[in-house]
């Protein structure tokens, strides 16, 4: 099994075969990471931002020396074209998908409670679209696409307690703005 | 992937508690995955952008192509040759380079499996 400098070198001298491994290794999570920048609803945009990124990447090879590791270069690529696209005009407003969440989770809530929660849920995924994109990112990582701390800390490029703070903090935040809207039980 | 209760901080404040619990409950839904034709759909565009100078380069390409002929022309009409001769030595060239192309173009390709 190579490793990506093994096969970055292999497409570097022109080998297919290892830029489709390169690709085939790391497809997933750029487009994980796309997703979390831009949110759900966006999948086909997080998808475009994937292709992007490995046209990118192909188009560059050549000049990637191997300073840095191939999934740290390539999760800058994502992220820098994740924010670009996002920060459009017709990203900026709030997605109602991020609000259009699972009661089923709920155990048998009543017709109040089902329009609280949504409620609840969609101020959440307002206070969320205001919070700095790597706090939204890493919150959209570790709780919606089930990324562990370290996967987190690997996509952000960060080490893991930064990782770990990055959502303290986007919690904090979070909470402080739920209180205010008199969400918390505190 | 790993489930993020397992990664959850020990020691929370009730309040970091709650909105942790308020987030897992809100951001419960299905996890989209790339759809099956990515893989395709990429190396349709490599193929493409691998085979397509940009806009710059095709007017430099083009302009340079025929400068080259057309001064070749006249040089070789200056030495008295003949039409068949110039259409010749000028159409090999290009014959050579499609050729060239043509012979290269399937290493440009690549295929995930």
């Amino acid at each position: 099994m190579n490793t990506d400098s093994q096969l970055v070198a292999l497409a570097q001298r022109g080998d297919q075969d290892a830029f489709a491994e390169l690709v085939r290794r790391h497809s997933d999570r750029v487009f994980r990471l796309a997703l979390s920048i831009l949110g759900r609803g966006f999948t086909a945009e997080a998808e475009d931002v994937a292709q992007e990124v490995f046209l990118k990447v192909h188009h560059a090879l050549a000049s990637f020396r191997g300073e840095a590791e191939f999934g740290s270069w390539i999760y800058r690529i994502t992220f820098n074209q994740a924010v670009n696209l996002k920060s459009r005009a017709r990203y900026q407003r709030p997605h109602l998908d991020d609000t259009a969440l699972a009661h089923a989770v709920t155990p048998e809530p009543g017709p109040h409670s089902i329009a609280e929660t949504a409620q609840r849920d969609q101020f959440l995924a307002e206070c969320i679209l205001t919070l700095p994109e790597v706090y939204q990112s890493a919150l959209r990582l570790y709780y919606w696409l089930g990324a562990s701390i370290s996967e987190v800390a690997t996509l952000l490029e960060v080490p893991e307690n930064t990782a770990k703070s990055y959502l303290h903090r986007a919690r904090q935040l979070l909470a402080s703005m739920m209180k205010q809207k008199g969400y918390s039980h505190d | 992937m790993t489930d993020p209760i397992r990664d959850s901080a020990s020691g929370q404040s009730p309040r970091d508690a709650e909105i942790d619990l308020m987030l897992r409950q809100s951001m419960t839904a299905p996890i989209p995955g790339l759809s099956p034709n990515f893989h395709q759909a990429l190396q349709r565009k490599l193929r493409q952008s691998s085979h397509a100078p940009n806009k710059f380069s095709r007017i430099m390409l083009a302009g340079y192509a025929t400068t080259s002929v057309a001064t070749s022309v006249l040089v070789m009409r200056s030495q008295c040759l003949g039409w068949a001769t110039i259409a010749a030595a000028t159409l090999a060239p290009m014959a050579l380079l499609a050729l060239t192309r043509r012979l290269r173009s399937p290493q440009s390709g690549f295929a995930i499996r």
